[in-house]
């Protein structure tokens, strides 16, 4: 296994049913299915942060993980940081009426359906980090220091 | 276009703080303030689209943010919203030392405890707003 950890950036929009799974399905990645290869970062620290939270993208490969077609993670991290190796939108996945759900957006809202939806967002990382070269970073120190440490 | 105060959670992905101001504010725009307050994904407006600085520019916005970083407030003041209310999930956390508040995944009792009263400070400041 390479050392190199991949970036996973969810957009963890709060408008949609979307935006919470994206945000759910990355931490499953990182919590239980791929904990020791991959980290993340919040969306807007690319514009509140300091150029070492900017260069997150070009120090780790990056998957961005979007609850709607808007593709703010994929597009923000692009603008922001650098340029992405893998993109999931999940509304071609669960279907655009269930993304865009705004009426099941908060955790205590979702049911088992839904459950069942973020594990095959969490799967559908898992798949496209296979797809990822780990070769793809600057330097593969593990943090997010943009390649200074 | 929607005169509601809009309320922004970081939603920060790494620690239960960042989970804390999304619920809180998902509660207050769901249940507490409903007819007077709506959300706007954060990541949208950290892609700058034109569209969605038409929707900002110039709106009352309350942030809520779980960490020092300010990560909503910074970026709806970028966007041109008018930030009347800083909200820090760290300011209520402090009364309620030792607890457990969960992960940034789930919160435990405790953290929706916390997080309910933090909805219910956000919901104060839209009514003074509205």
């Amino acid at each position: 296994m390479s050392d190199v950890k991949i970036g996973i950036i969810s957009c963890s929009g709060e408008e949609c049913l979307g935006g919470t799974i994206s945000r759910l399905a990355t931490r499953k990645v990182l919590e239980e299915l791929r904990p020791k290869e991959t980290v993340t970062i919040c969306l807007p620290l690319f514009l509140a942060g300091g150029e070492e939270e900017r260069g997150f993208a070009k120090v780790f490969p990056t998957i961005a993980v979007d609850g709607c077609d808007k593709l703010c993670a994929k597009r923000g991290t692009e603008k922001h940081s650098g340029k992405i190796n893998a993109s999931i939108d999940i509304s071609k996945i669960i279907g655009t009426e269930n993304a865009l759900n705004k009426k099941v957006v908060r955790n205590q809202d979702l049911k088992p359906e839904h459950f069942r939806m973020i594990d095959k967002i969490a799967d559908e990382i898992v798949k496209a980090m296979k797809g990822v070269d780990p070769g793809a970073s600057v330097k593969p120190c593990g943090c997010c220091c943009g390649g200074k440490c | 276009m929607s005169k509601k105060v809009k309320v922004i959670p970081c939603s920060g992905i790494g620690k239960v703080y960042g989970l804390m101001a999304r619920e809180a504010v998902l509660k207050t725009v769901h249940e507490l303030c409903a007819d007077k307050a709506e959300t706007v994904c954060l990541g949208y407006i950290v892609t700058g689209d034109k569209e969605l600085k038409e929707k900002m520019e110039g709106q009352n916005c309350i942030t809520v943010d779980g960490c020092p970083k300010m990560c909503a407030s910074k970026n709806v003041s970028i966007a041109g919203g008018i930030v009347k209310e800083e909200v820090k999930v760290m300011d209520t956390v402090k009364e309620h030392k030792g607890k457990k508040f969960g992960s940034p995944t789930r919160l435990d009792a405790d953290g929706e405890a916390v997080t309910s009263e933090i909805a219910a400070k956000i919901a104060k400041k839209i009514n003074e707003i509205v």
